[in-house]
């Protein structure tokens, strides 16, 4: 049975389809842009679809890319021997807003999770290992993010892919958030954090 | 911390109720069904924010409130301390102070809380996951970093399993190798749960037995020894071992969730040989050892919830544990009247409404 008229159910659909939109937020969007004037519609499904025909993902790293090649890889300003590996195409944006990392990246496209269906051969580790082997690779950095997930992702890639391979691989730190209060933090940072202590010279 | 006084706003039957409590045992008297559990549920509430009897928290509010509130004042380290629970339909918030906490959950640990309840015959009785479940409440008792461990050891097991299902029975190289890393996290996490709980276990069970023999006026042999479900020096090498007929069963076939805590009275099975009065005895030991133990570590006694404890035990028994409870507060509730010699600091009895008719 459908309350409301067959476009405006498809539409409702299709948003709850996206990730982190329940059927509420669906069809309060749907409504908004029931009311909203054509041509802001009309710009949406615009940016919609240039967005899906002319990004795609780049054919060296599976950053995000308009064309081939993403901005990063076409820096040759960048330090080609240093490799950044992540999750997601959003870690390299958090990343790159450091300032800190002048290498290049590899995206994985997500992270070992069996529950989710998501091994190996989902992601983009064969291509790692490819671009290991061919490029003039000397240390590999796994910023995989420090869950369970992230964790084993790390540790795959660490001990089947990288182990054959002479290169320094080294792991993200975890600890405190600068600028934070000591209390605030969990008990689990804060042991990670003790864990991974530095000496004061 | 201990408990001076607590109220009660819409929580279960009771619309108000204040009732202050003795620092050392106060008793409650009264008939089956008027709500003295309760009382012990809105104490557990203070310390958990949840109901020790599993009941969900909409069930605590009165039915035509909105929300019901738990507030109790207190004494910790020589200071006063009012600590206020809001359980809404919703949603559950706290107060220390009259300071809202940002994450409730930081209110866990404020108070300590030891519950015995007739339900807990079935650490006996019931299956391995529910000694298990003892031991780890236990170990997060004692050291709140443990729940990390178990926390993990959990998705872990969660992982491992998902992956052994999608092997379908046959494990392909890539599936092999992708096994491996998963097996050194289990490995790590399983290790590091087993140790604690077998240390655990060590340290429990002199406790135990001198809390039963106490109990049950005999020194009868008590037994705990925590078996592992692997032969095997370490997990690593176990799962090695079991990998083949994981694979095959598509679940993980050892490992800490499937250990077990063999509890023996003169050498045999308590779970299948004792008694039910020695079970009902043998329960009681196992919460007064666990009792004692935190105690010791933290420095300051958990608040003893014993529920109808009485109708469990025979005289002797029931005259036994009264007459020589752990030092610390107490709240007992019964439906007769406590065994003479057993004085308490506090007695309150209960009309058929579910309120105090004289405290005394």
């Amino acid at each position: 049975m459908s309350v409301y008229a067959k476009p405006v159910e498809v539409l409702i659909d299709e948003l709850g389809r996206l990730p982190g939109i329940g059927p509420k937020s669906a069809q309060r969007i749907a409504f908004h842009l029931l009311k909203a004037d054509k041509i802001d519609a009309q710009r949406l499904s615009d940016a919609v679809v240039a967005m899906k025909e002319k990004v795609s993902f780049c054919d060296r790293c599976f950053n995000v890319a308009e064309g081939e090649e993403c901005t990063i890889c076409s820096d040759i300003q960048r330090d080609q021997h240093v490799l950044c590996v992540v999750e997601e195409p959003k870690d390299i944006a958090a990343i790159e807003k450091t300032g800190a990392f002048r290498g290049i990246y590899h995206v994985l496209l997500g992270a070992m999770n069996p529950l989710e269906g998501i091994g190996p051969d989902q992601l983009k580790i064969r291509e790692l290992a490819l671009r290991v082997a061919g490029e003039n690779i000397t240390e590999v950095i796994l910023c995989t993010n420090p869950n369970l997930e992230g964790e084993t992702t790390a540790a795959f890639i660490a001990s089947k892919i990288l182990a054959p391979f002479e290169l320094k691989v080294t792991r993200l730190a975890s600890g405190l958030p600068v600028g934070g209060d000591l209390e605030y933090a969990d008990e689990l940072t804060l042991g990670r954090a003790l864990e991974g202590r530095n000496t004061v010279s | 911390m201990q408990i001076t006084k607590l109220w009660l706003t819409d929580f279960r039957s009771y619309e108000e109720l204040e009732l202050p409590l003795d620092l050392g045992l106060t008793a409650i008297v009264g008939a089956n069904g008027i709500g003295k559990t309760n009382l012990l549920e809105a104490l557990g509430v203070l310390a958990t924010l949840k109901s020790f009897r599993g009941a969900p928290t909409d069930s605590m509010v009165r039915r035509e409130a909105a929300f019901a509130v738990v507030r109790a004042e207190g004494i910790r380290d020589d200071r006063e301390v009012l600590i206020e629970v809001e359980l809404g339909r919703r949603r559950t918030r706290a107060q220390v102070n009259r300071q809202r906490l940002k994450r409730t959950r930081d209110l866990l640990g404020a108070l300590r809380l030891t519950v015995f309840a007739p339900d807990d015959l079935a650490l006996l009785k019931a299956g391995p996951s529910v000694r298990r479940e003892y031991l780890d409440d236990l170990l997060v008792a004692i050291d709140p970093s443990v729940d990390a461990a178990l926390r993990e050891l959990e998705r872990v097991l969660k992982q491992r399993n998902a992956l052994l299902r999608q092997s379908h029975g046959r494990l392909d190289e890539a599936a092999a190798m992708t096994l491996d890393v998963w097996d050194a996290k289990l490995a790590a996490a399983g290790d590091a749960v087993t140790k604690r709980r077998e240390q655990l276990v060590d340290e429990l069970l002199p406790v135990v037995s001198e809390a039963y023999e106490h109990l049950a006026g005999e020194e009868v042999p008590v037994g705990a020894v925590y078996q592992r479900s692997w032969p095997e020096a370490s997990m690593a090498e176990a799962l090695v071992v079991s990998r083949d007929g994981d694979v095959r069963r598509g679940v993980s076939t050892v490992g800490p969730h499937r250990d077990e805590l063999v509890i023996t009275l003169n050498g045999l099975a308590s779970r299948t040989e004792a008694s039910q009065g020695e079970q009902r005895t043998l329960a009681l030991a196992l919460r007064l050892a666990g009792h004692r133990m935190v105690s010791s570590v933290l420095g300051e006694p958990p608040l003893l919830l014993l529920d109808d404890v009485l109708s469990e035990l025979d005289d002797d028994r029931a005259r036994a544990l009264l007459t020589n409870l752990p030092p610390g507060q107490t709240v007992i509730t019964s439906a007769t009247d406590l065994p003479a010699l057993a004085v308490p600091d506090r007695l309150f009895r209960f009309d058929d409404s579910g309120h105090p008719v004289a405290g005394e």
